[in-house]
């Protein structure tokens, strides 16, 4: 089994560290945080502290983050085992769709989601998705592309190697050589391109938030930002925004250390 | 030129399809009038909207720009706009995007340097935390931070604050990869060969090295266009900017359905064009490339 760096180590307690914390001071002991809150109160919310907003809207970036994550690295599997598995045309056509959607910016085909889905929804045509679910979808349908190009090539590389031609030569078919032989080498990639795909969908949420496209309920660290930042212009207006400023670089921090060391562990291990 | 043509023709399918998606998204979408949701739109509004699109009619996909090309305004309350207003904006925010460009490769290689040099002393972290903190930090809050100072006092010129602010992640974005290959390039043999032969540092690293990490560079140059034109559109909003990125969001934010569609098949028409032009300094600077098309 080999090491994990040090690195990633950081990076994932930092991770587990916020998302703990988040939960315990945000979700479950809201009132404690409210009444020992050093920072005061939100001037936009006067009934509640800037630590119940960050730490809650912490809490809610991070979930949104991990959700669209791990759903936009399971399409960009699925999309490049599609791609390696069928093979000649079929593999090209589903390259440049990749190509195609990876070029498209994602703000803007984020904030044309939103829209198609908020209208929608106000048409009770909305199939269950609440606001998360919506933004989760949303991120995923324009951030698996990264993933499956990544995948798809690391899929190729993995495939030049002996033994896979030693397996394919016994017999062995395309889904097994997947399964059995190439999936364990894959997994740590697989992981650390989801822990890069945390920070992106996370910021990306927060952009679209700030500009009031997104309507997160309970309130994300993005929408947070997006509302409060009129606090800026007064005299210490900066105890709002810079707390949740804080947070969302550590989360990303944690994300990037671990989803870094991952993957460079991979690419020595290969 | 083959090559160039297969993939100006892989590039160019990217605008039609961007069109057409939109389009059919846009009117698909239920805008109905039945329930009373403030975001819902009136009847009167709801029939322009059809009429914008050319829902209904033959052809009617091709609406919108037949609008705009006629110069008539397309959308339907004060954020319509014509064709001739679409390319002010959009030039005002890739005016701001090429500011924001060279402002980007100077980070960078200022970046990439200090890296280099940081990674053997005792500031090595700062290599790791400072691509972090700009990597966790979206455009709007560094705007944020400054707009008091232009927007409130007017100290400032806000495109040139624009520049500065949307430049930061795709400059540290560009220093961390130029750091990366320079690292590896500068510790290849052909490197010791040169300077042991004789050659000073200074030319080694303009004649040898740097060929080869250019090459790195522009593979990045897209993701960062992407990243300053959609940077601009949160920067415009918090200083106040009239261009491409406001027209935008208050088109989505009204549900300007036609407008929405137009702009976003002209963004992708804008990266298209920026991608080509990567692809062919790719092909000029980079012989490797040539041969490995060929």
């Amino acid at each position: 089994m080999s090491r994990i760096p040090l690195r990633a180590w950081v990076g994932l307690v930092l991770l587990v560290g916020l998302g703990a914390l988040s939960l315990v001071a945000g979700r479950l002991f809201p009132e404690a945080l409210a009444n020992t809150c050093p920072l005061g109160w939100d001037l936009n919310r006067p009934d509640r502290s800037v630590c119940v907003l960050a730490f809650g809207g912490l809490w809610v970036s991070l979930a949104i983050g991990l959700a669209a994550g791990a759903l936009s690295t399971v399409l960009g599997l699925a999309v490049a085992a599609l791609a390696r598995l069928s093979g000649g045309v079929t593999e090209q056509v589903l390259l440049r769709a990749v190509d195609a959607v990876f070029a498209l910016p994602d703000v803007l085909v984020v904030m044309v989601l939103q829209l198609a889905g908020q209208s929608l929804m106000d048409a009770g045509m909305g199939g269950g998705l609440g606001p998360f679910g919506l933004m989760v979808t949303s991120l995923a349908l324009v951030g698996w592309a990264g993933p499956a190009r990544m995948f798809r090539d690391r899929l190729a590389t993995l495939e030049g190697q002996e033994y896979v031609a030693a397996a394919r030569a016994l017999g062995g078919g395309g889904v097994h050589i997947l399964r059995v032989h190439l999936w364990p080498l894959l997994r740590p990639f697989v992981l650390a391109v989801f822990l890069s795909r945390l920070p992106s969908a996370i910021l990306t949420e927060s952009t679209v938030s700030f500009f009031g496209i997104a309507r997160m309920e309970p309130m994300s660290l993005g929408r947070y930002l997006g509302t409060s930042y009129a606090a800026l212009i007064y005299e210490g207006g900066g105890r709002v925004v810079i707390p949740a400023w804080g947070l969302l670089v550590l989360l990303v921090l944690g994300a990037s250390l671990a989803s870094q060391a991952l993957g460079g562990g991979t690419r020595r291990e290969v | 030129m083959r090559l160039i043509a297969t993939r100006l023709v892989r590039q160019l399918v990217l605008v039609p399809v961007v069109a057409v998606a939109s389009y059919f998204l846009m009117a698909a979408l239920p805008l109905t009038t039945e329930s009373d949701n403030k975001r819902q739109v009136s009847p009167e509004l709801a029939a322009s909207y059809q009429r914008d699109l050319g829902i209904g009619e033959p052809l009617g996909f091709m609406r919108p720009w037949e609008k705009l090309f006629a110069g008539e305004r397309l959308g339907t309350s004060a954020q319509g706009i014509t064709g001739d207003e679409l390319l002010q904006k959009l030039s005002g925010s890739v005016g701001v995007g090429l500011v924001a460009l060279p402002l980007a490769l100077a980070w960078a290689v200022g970046f990439a340097l200090l890296r280099t040099r940081w990674r053997r002393g005792r500031f090595a972290v700062l290599g790791d935390v400072l691509p972090a903190i700009a990597f966790g930090t979206p455009v709007f809050i560094p705007a944020l931070l400054l707009a008091p100072a232009v927007v409130e006092r007017g100290h400032l010129l806000p495109e040139l604050c624009a520049a500065v602010v949307i430049a930061i992640w795709p400059g540290t974005f560009l220093g961390t990869l130029v750091g990366d290959a320079l690292e590896t390039e500068l510790s290849r043999d052909y490197v010791r060969t040169a300077l042991s032969k004789g050659l000073d540092s200074g030319t080694v690293l303009r004649r040898h090295v740097l060929p080869n990490v250019w090459p790195a560079l522009l593979d990045a140059v897209t993701p960062v266009a992407t990243a300053l034109l959609a940077g601009s559109f949160a920067a415009e909003r918090v200083f106040g900017l009239p261009y491409f990125g406001q027209l935008y969001v208050l088109a989505v934010l009204n549900k300007q359905v036609a407008v929405v569609v137009v702009s976003t098949t002209t963004f992708a028409t804008v990266l298209v064009v920026v991608s080509l032009t990567v692809e062919l300094l790719r092909m000029l600077v980079d012989p490797r490339a040539r041969e490995a098309r060929a």
